[in-house]
């Protein structure tokens, strides 16, 4: 039971892969995406946990139990954080795309190709 | 305080703090804003220069953020907890190109953006661009690299798209920015593999502990993807004509130092992170491999291309095929350590300076063209060379050195490239002649179809400001070609030596003896 | 100045030392030769096998080696396809790029 975490983050990643090459629509794309993003956020937060650990923060820790590894947190919502803006700005040019072409089927929008 | 000391973070954080502040003085007065804009970029410069001159003359310089002195690299226990800035000769030199090329871009941009085009928005993503070039070229530790990483990402794409009026370029952007997440969360899988396994992010000390068990393995695969796939190698190169050929001129070559900066993270992997491990021979081969492919597509694409910024951009995408083939080279001999290794890892981080400085001139040019007849269609250019003199003059220049003609600065570089991949195998040095030739064919067409012949529209000469930094470059290309050795001999050996037996100096550094 | 590249070396001013005493020679030669050419006369003229041709025309780059890549036509009509403009097939490539580079390190 200690790997579920990296299994359902591997899994999640799987889904996001197969959503980008398998889907046409811009939108799920960005999803896809999204959905990795969570596999891996999700694979860093489980990294630094230990069973039957508390948030590590000296000042309120009960002592003698063990805490949870504060770096992959930090790291996680770094990229939480990068992640959101990525999407924001994805999701623009979706917009924008979608107003010049009138379209999100990624096969139809191939103005720059050879 | 001794300013020298925080080099290394001010050459990050002045760039970025004058990316936010940048609209806030444009709605005062765009001349503030301009000002500002030129202290910004002067000290950002002056910094990394004198960064540069220490690195070169004193050795590597390391930088730890929130410890008590910058020097204060490892805690009690030999464990480098804090987040750290590691400045070797290879970063020093990449951190030149950077400038060259944010100085020239600035430069280039004054007469060149419109106001009415969104120039404070250019400029102000051009600042954050900058910044995460010096980023990932200064940092010491993993995750940080990943940072940088998406902020140039997210700075490029926006730069590459932000002219929203027009329909190509946020075409060009998404699929610049789908490709770029999905090669970010590769990098950052890879990251959390590693810490994972060994508890830290910093290169040095991972480098320290990596022994090349599966899970390693895994982590270099994926990063292998994300920033092969970030530099433009074939087959996921498809994002560079695109971004290249649609964002603007002063945009295009920051791009450039981007890409590079990507190569650079790729060099620190191989040989630094993973340097210690050694399953280089059929790395080295991989990175040969797709160097030779990436440099024979790219030039046969160039060839039927009719628009003259994705040609270019083409032909900046085999120049990636070169330094892969060069470094690649070193990398498949690294552990024999043979003479000619060397001179391969030379030939290709000197060819980084060289295609900055042409490529830059190309696209510079390019642009020049664009602004005055508002077109960069070949089909309908013509006759432009009686009116843009000095504009034809130096894409001409710039083409030849792409090419690789003597005495220009590509051959300097692409000669030592010929020659040790000829010691590795004959046909890597045939296939990249073979890609030089056709370079020229490609670079004597769009020369032929944009500057000569009958004058056929009437075209606005290139105001003064574009042409000093097109001169800027012309004169490096020209100095670079002149003088190769000057060059090599004081920037370009120091850097190919981090590369080639620089990691155990690179980890006593950060380690401590 | 110049550089060591292992099997021999490269200086670019002895190159032009040696390009400026090509040029010189062909210049010396050039100007032993006959004298009948003078400007303004139909000399100046273009003329395409034997067909005098109209002024102001330009041969456009696209035109250029068209024999060339007329040859090359098979593969370069493949290397477009695979620059399909779809970004789904980027998306694909950089997967192929990502198992490529996975294969080679893990084995």
């Amino acid at each position: 039971m200690g790997n579920f975490a990296f299994l359902a983050a591997m899994l999640l990643v799987g889904i996001g892969l197969w959503a980008l090459v398998s889907r046409r629509n811009l939108i799920k794309l960005a999803i896809g995406l999204s959905i990795i993003q969570s596999g891996v956020n999700l694979f860093l937060v489980s990294l630094g946990y230990v069973r039957g650990g508390v948030a590590p923060i000296y000042t309120y820790a009960p002592p003698g139990v063990p805490m949870v590894l504060p770096t992959p947190q930090a790291l996680t919502l770094t990229a939480i954080v990068i992640g959101l803006a990525t999407t924001a700005l994805m999701l623009a040019f979706i917009v924008v795309i979608y107003r010049h072409r009138g379209t999100l089927d990624a096969g139809k929008i191939r103005e720059l190709k050879g | 305080m001794n300013i020298m000391v925080h080099a290394p973070i001010l050459a990050i954080a002045v760039p970025l703090l004058g990316a936010f502040a940048l609209p806030l003085f444009a709605k005062v007065h765009r001349n503030l804003r301009d000002l500002w804009g030129a202290a910004v970029a002067g000290f950002t410069a002056a910094m990394a220069v004198a960064l540069a001159v220490q690195a070169f003359t004193s050795g590597i310089q390391v930088y730890t953020l929130g410890a008590p002195s910058p020097t204060d690299t490892v805690v009690a226990g030999g464990f480098p907890i804090r987040i750290m800035l590691v400045v070797d000769a290879l970063s020093a030199f990449m951190g030149l190109i950077t400038t060259v090329l944010g100085l020239a871009s600035l430069v280039y941009a004054w007469r060149f953006l419109r106001e009415d085009q969104g120039k404070t928005l250019a400029l102000t993503l051009f600042f954050l661009l900058w910044a995460g070039i010096y980023g990932l070229e200064y940092t010491g530790d993993m995750f940080n690299f990943f940072v940088f990483l998406e902020i140039t990402s997210i700075a490029a794409c926006a730069l590459v798209g932000y002219r929203t009026w027009e329909s190509r370029p946020p075409e060009a952007a998404f699929k610049t920015m789908a490709l770029y997440t999905l090669g970010g969360l590769l990098v950052l899988l890879a990251v959390g593999i590693l810490y994972g396994e060994y508890g830290a992010l910093n290169i040095a000390y991972l480098s320290s502990k990596i022994r090349g068990a599966l899970v390693d393995k895994v982590a270099l695969g994926l990063l292998l993807g994300g920033l092969l796939m970030k530099a433009g190698t074939v087959p996921a190169h498809m994002w560079a004509p695109d971004a290249y050929g649609e964002a603007p001129a002063q945009a295009a070559i920051v791009l450039v130092g981007n890409t590079q900066a990507s190569l650079y993270g790729l060099w620190r992997v191989l040989f630094t992170l993973f340097g210690g491990a050694l399953f280089a021979p059929q790395v080295g081969w991989l990175v040969v491999a797709l160097g030779t492919l990436t440099l024979l597509v790219a030039v046969l694409m160039a060839v039927i291309q009719v628009d003259l910024t994705r040609l270019i951009a083409y032909g900046a995408v085999s120049q990636i095929g070169y330094m892969l083939l060069g470094v690649g080279v070193g990398l498949t001999v690294l552990s024999g350590r043979p003479e000619f290794g060397l001179v391969a890892i030379r030939g290709g981080v000197f060819h980084m300076l060289n295609d900055a400085a042409t490529v830059g001139l190309l696209f510079l040019a390019a642009g020049a063209v664009y602004r005055a007849v508002g077109s960069k269609d070949l089909r309908a250019l013509g006759g432009l060379g009686h009116d843009l003199k000095w504009t034809g003059g130096f894409f001409l220049l710039g083409a030849l050195a792409l090419a690789g003609v003597p005495p220009l600065n590509g051959f300097a570089s692409k000669i030592l490239i010929y020659q040790s991949s000829f010691q590795l195998s004959p046909i890597l040095a045939a296939i990249a002649v073979l890609g030089s030739i056709l370079l020229l064919a490609v670079f004597v067409r769009a020369f032929q179809g944009a500057f000569l012949g009958p004058r056929l529209t009437k075209a606005e000469p290139a105001p003064l400001s574009m042409l000093v930094a097109m001169g800027a470059l012309a004169v490096l290309v020209i100095a670079l070609g002149l003088v190769p050795g000057f060059f090599l001999e004081h920037l370009v050996n120091p850097a190919a030596d981090a590369l080639w037996r620089g990691r155990d100096l690179y980890l006593a550094a950060v380690l401590g003896g | 100045m110049g550089l060591v590249t292992g099997q021999g070396y490269w200086t670019p001013l002895i190159w032009l030392a040696l390009a400026a005493g090509v040029t010189a020679l062909a210049w010396l030669f050039w100007s032993r030769g006959r004298r009948t050419y003078k400007a303004g006369t139909e000399q100046d003229m273009p003329f395409l096998s034997g067909e005098r041709l109209p002024e102001g025309v330009h041969v456009g780059s696209h035109h250029l080696y068209w024999g060339f890549v007329e040859g090359l036509k098979p593969i370069l009509d493949r290397l477009v396809g695979f620059h399909s403009g779809v970004v789904v097939d980027y998306v694909a490539w950089t997967v192929v790029l990502l198992a490529i580079a996975l294969v080679v390190v893990l084995t």
